[in-house]
């Protein structure tokens, strides 16, 4: 930075000059995937604005200028905030075990009235911030191997296991997955990384046939052969893959994708999304799309590089990270390479609370990209 | 409480290691972005034709079109099958269909009972993809404007047109034309791993009697196919016309049946039991072959109930049993004619004479005859039907040569008529019991006197003897019968290829100038029934009362008397004109009693329809009008 009317005590504080700092370009990318989700519902829903179109652009609309007003709001309130927000959606979650909303049969809605809250959705952000704000704290030679890596442990593991529980394994692994990586970015020892992945690789096998239940270990054995349960729940694999393959080079042509209109496609607005995008617009939009989300991915993990606060760097590292999951978790999904689990396809798939938490997530990507020069605190306030 | 404060963190470990691990975390998700890619092409581009016939797959459906039957017609044109639209009531179950709901309003609209019901609620879940069941399949127009009124409260409800079989003559050709009905799970395992899938169409019907079975494949054409889109719950989207596959209608296949004498046929028989069958003696062609009493095949072809059917197979005159060609009887006095005939050519004289007393002793039994007839020759034996004389006439001739002048004129054979059912019937001599009686496999003289008269073993159907008296009519021509007059284009070969059979002329003429006398002479057995009342046309024939039971001491039930079961079958054979034979005939009445009585006057009857249709008999029939310039004749006054 040179000498600029920037670096004047104050300047950094008004409003005007926070706008300025939000970076427009991702936040360009973000209304671009949003706005291809939007025309790809309006075309699989035949031409029709209803049901999903609409309420995916007004939606997408209202967050983004949520996400500008919470990109503005001063870093250390979202370091306040944090333990609240992971407490609050660890208590919802909690409360929808128990009393939850069953709905296609798992109970992942909390119903309040007027509202469906999903908390397993709170709970991502909310973990993303948690660990941030522990691991703001805690010195570098902790966060490679000492006792107090069992705090962020259980911070990660007991969210996860409830989730799980739900049952939504996508979104357990979602999260476990997040809370691993960004315990390897906060310094996690790479020896205990080596020694974690050879104990998933025992574990994992012996998961799948005692804890797993009967249709999730239905839906792994399916991945590993579709073709021995066609109409069962193999169908969803061979059909998402026909759409896409049918798609070829170019698409079959924007509203022309019959495995989506003709209802071939499984769950096509949500999470087969991206098989009805590859059937209208082939290879070359899909490769597009795949630009887009690699975009913002370099975008974010740059904000997080470059953020002064150990805060900022990581909050904003765990979001992408979230969102670099999914895009690879659904499109490995969509195309046969992963089982079937719930992850949907960030802001192009239909469905408002994963939306939202996208979105709430971006804010503070921004939030850090705006005070990344922000110090948060000087120790005060941390855990320890 | 949020103080801003100054570190240099920028320079700490943590920082370090998190610039390395994130940038690590990029390459990974940059490698996993790029396996995505990679992916994505191998399914899309090099896999893209594979994928993109699946897609078709799913996306197309081809819907069978049943063609239209081809028509059965008479040698006219006269349609005697054909088809005509009819609406069919489908119903589909599909999302937020209640169909026991649909189906208790449809029973208000429609006849339809509790077990029906149940039935289709059954088929329609079963249904393979959605597909409609037919829940009604003729509808009346005014059920048919019923339900469409109502559609908008009937959901899953369509309506449709198709086709239905139609007879317009009811039953009066059902024994040779036959019926369509359902398909049934024997007649695809008959067809075998390769079903036409035609046979699977709801509605869909198969020959199952006479030419619609014999020539099934030929009527039914070749199914087309509609190419619709489907969705995933084979709901039709839209139609792609240009993908249709167009059916091949079935072909018309005409008969040489004609549909006046036909008809005339089932009028005369009335409720009488029996069967007529009339003969082109010169071509062979088949203008009648009616088994009386019928049954309407329209009701075969909507399905019969329980009780129609069992109706039918029970009534003792047996309207299901094709008498023409299926049942066998005795012959009775019309095979007299071929007793004659082979004794002419085994070289008996015409001229030699028995003596006929009403009874006869011979073999220590004793023969007994209608009358005393005096003195027969041959000529009077045949007009009179003197059973004394063929008694010693066929002694004298012996059973194997009878037998093999009878088997030259059609008797104990089945001919190529096309439709099922005919049975040969037996003509007896002494290699049939070598063969069919082991125990006693010798000819005993004793059989030979019933075997003269057409009684004992001797066994034929009426369209045998039909052809017996055709080949006696027109001079010894082996004519075969036709039915099947062309199957589309192609004509069938006609009866008159053969040549003439290896009896002397003279010995012909004789038979047939007694036959004459039968008919025409005072002291005929039918003289008085075998007028035709057309001026110089004659008829020629020859009566035959075939016993079917033993008179328990003499002759007490002969004729038209007693249980109607166990009475005697009526037969007349006859071909006209006498002088220029064209129209030959045989007539069965089942237990009618005399020959003369009960048989004679019908085919009276159908012969004059015959010989009145013919143009060229007409022409000799009709008198010429008196010259247009001669003065009108004076008005005759009135008696």
């Amino acid at each position: 930075m040179t000498d600029s009317a920037i670096s004047r005590p104050g300047e950094r504080e008004r409003i005007a000059v926070k706008l300025g700092e939000i970076d427009w370009l991702l936040a360009a990318l973000l209304a671009a995937i949003a706005a291809i989700g939007a025309l790809m519902l309006y075309s699989i829903a035949g031409g029709s604005w209803g049901p999903w179109a609409d309420r995916h652009a007004i939606l997408f609309t209202v967050c983004f200028l949520a996400m500008i007003a919470l990109a503005v709001t001063d870093l250390r309130v979202w370091f306040a905030l944090a333990y609240p927000v992971y407490a609050v959606g660890l208590l919802l979650l909690l409360a929808a075990a128990v009393v939850g909303h069953t709905r296609m049969g798992a109970q992942r809605w909390l119903d309040l009235g007027p509202i469906h809250i999903q908390p397993s959705e709170i709970i991502k952000i909310g973990l993303v911030m948690a660990l941030a704000r522990f691991y703001h704290s805690l010195p570098a030679r902790s966060a490679g191997l000492s006792w107090w890596l069992l705090i962020p442990t259980a911070l990660i593991l007991v969210p996860a296991a409830v989730v799980a529980h739900q049952p939504d394994l996508g979104t357990a692994i979602l999260i476990a997955g997040t809370g691993g990586i960004m315990m390897i970015l906060a310094g996690l020892s790479l020896r205990l990384v080596a020694v974690g992945l050879v104990g998933l690789t025992a574990v994992v096998p012996l998961a799948v046939m005692f804890v797993l239940k009967g249709y999730q270990r239905a839906r792994l054995l399916t991945f590993l052969n579709p073709e021995a349960d066609r109409s069962g729940a193999g169908y969803h694999i061979i059909q998402s893959k026909i759409a896409l393959g049918s798609g070829g080079l170019l698409g079959k042509g924007f509203g022309l994708g019959t495995q989506a209109q003709l209802n071939f496609l499984p769950e096509k607005s949500t999470d087969f999304m991206f098989a009805s995008l590859a059937e209208e617009f082939g290879f070359v939009g899909c490769a597009s799309v795949l630009l887009l989300y690699a975009a913002v991915i370099i975008i974010g993990l740059r904000i997080a590089s470059v953020a002064h606060s150990h805060f900022g760097r990581l909050a904003a590292g765990g979001v992408i990270v979230t969102f670099s999951l999914c895009v690879i978790i659904n499109g490995a999904m969509v195309m046969g390479l992963a089982p079937v689990v719930g992850v949907p396809m960030p802001l192009l798939s239909f469905g408002g609370t994963v939306m939202m938490t996208m979105m709430a997530g971006f804010a503070l990507v921004q939030a850090v990209r705006v005070h990344r020069y922000s110090e948060v605190t000087s120790g005060r306030g941390a855990l320890l | 409480m949020f103080e801003p404060a100054f570190h240099f963190d920028e320079v700490n470990e943590r920082q370090a290691t998190f610039h390395r691990r994130a940038f690590l975390f990029g390459g990974v998700t940059g490698a996993g972005l790029l396996a995505l890619a990679a992916r994505l092409g191998d399914l899309q581009i090099l896999e893209a034709g594979r994928y993109k016939v699946l897609s078709e797959h799913n996306e197309f459906e081809f819907r069978l079109t049943p063609p239209p039957r081809g028509l059965i017609l008479d040698r006219n044109g006269v349609v005697l099958a054909s088809n005509r639209p009819a609406f069919r009531l489908l119903v589909a179950t599909d999302e937020n269909v209640d169909i026991d709901k649909t189906l208790a309003d449809l029973a208000l609209l429609v006849p339809m009972d509790d077990a029906r019901r149940a039935r289709l609620a059954v088929d329609i879940a079963n249904a393979p993809r959605r597909a409609p069941v037919a829940v009604v399949e003729d509808m009346t127009w005014e059920e048919f404007s019923r339900v469409n009124v109502r559609a908008p409260e009937l959901p899953g409800v369509t309506a449709d047109m198709g086709e239905v079989r139609v007879y317009p003559f009811g039953g009066a050709f059902t024994h040779v034309v036959g019926y369509v009905a359902k398909v049934n799970a024997r007649d695809i395992a008959k067809t075998g791993p390769n079903a036409d899938p035609i046979l699977l169409n709801p509605g869909f019907r198969i020959g199952r009697q006479g030419v619609e079975k014999a020539f099934d494949l030929d009527l039914r054409g070749k199914a087309g196919a509609r190419k619709v889109e489907v969705d995933v719950k084979g709901r039709v989207v839209r139609d792609d016309p240009g993908g249709d596959i167009p059916s091949t209608p079935g072909a018309p296949i005409r008969l040489t049946l004609d549909a006046d004498i036909q008809n005339r046929a089932l009028e005369v028989f009335g409720d009488d039991s029996g069967a007529a069958v009339m003969m082109d003696c010169r071509t062979g062609d088949v203008l009648c072959l009616a088994s009386a009493p019928s049954f309407d095949a329209n009701r075969f072809v909507k399905g019969l109930t329980g009780p129609e059917y069992k109706a039918l197979s029970e009534y003792d005159r047996k309207p299901l049993f094709n008498k023409a060609l299926t049942a066998t009887y005795p012959p009775g006095s019309t095979f007299k004619t071929m007793v004659a005939l082979a004794a002419l050519e085994a070289g008996v004289s015409p001229d030699r004479t028995y003596v006929c007393n009403r009874h006869w002793f011979w073999g220590g039994r004793m023969w007994s005859c209608d009358a005393a007839h005096g003195v027969q020759d041959m000529h009077n034996a045949i007009k009179s039907s003197c059973d004394i004389f063929f008694y010693q006439t066929a002694l004298s001739v012996g059973p194997d040569r009878i037998a093999a002048v009878a088997r030259k004129f059609g008797l104990g054979q089945t001919f190529d008529l096309g439709i099922p059912g005919q049975k040969p019937g037996i003509v007896p001599d002494s290699a049939y019991k070598r063969r069919n009686f082991p125990h006693d496999p010798v000819w005993h003289a004793g059989e030979t006197p019933s075997m003269g008269i057409g009684q004992g073993y001797v066994a034929v159907n009426a369209l045998q003897l039909a052809v017996m008296v055709s080949r006696l009519a027109n001079g010894a021509r082996a004519i075969e019968p036709r039915l099947i007059h062309s199957i589309g284009d192609t004509v069938q070969p006609p009866g008159n290829a053969a040549g003439d059979l290896p009896i002397a002329k003279e010995h012909l003429d004789f038979v047939r100038t007694a036959m004459a006398s039968v008919a025409n002479d005072a002291g005929g057995t039918a003289y008085k029934q075998s007028q035709l009342g057309l001026g110089l046309i004659k008829l020629a024939g020859k009566t035959g009362t075939a016993q079917t039971h033993s008179y328990n001491g003499g002759r007490g039930a002969h004729g038209a008397q007693g249980a109607w079961a166990l009475r005697d079958h009526a037969w007349f054979i006859c071909f006209a004109p006498y002088d220029d034979p064209r129209y030959a005939m045989s007539v069965l009445v089942e237990h009618g009693g005399f020959g003369a009585d009960a048989a004679a006057p019908k085919a009276v009857q159908l012969m004059r329809t015959a010989l009145l249709k013919d143009p060229e008999v007409r022409a000799r029939i009709v008198q010429p009008l008196p010259p247009a310039s001669a003065p009108a004749p004076p008005e005759p006054a009135a008696t």
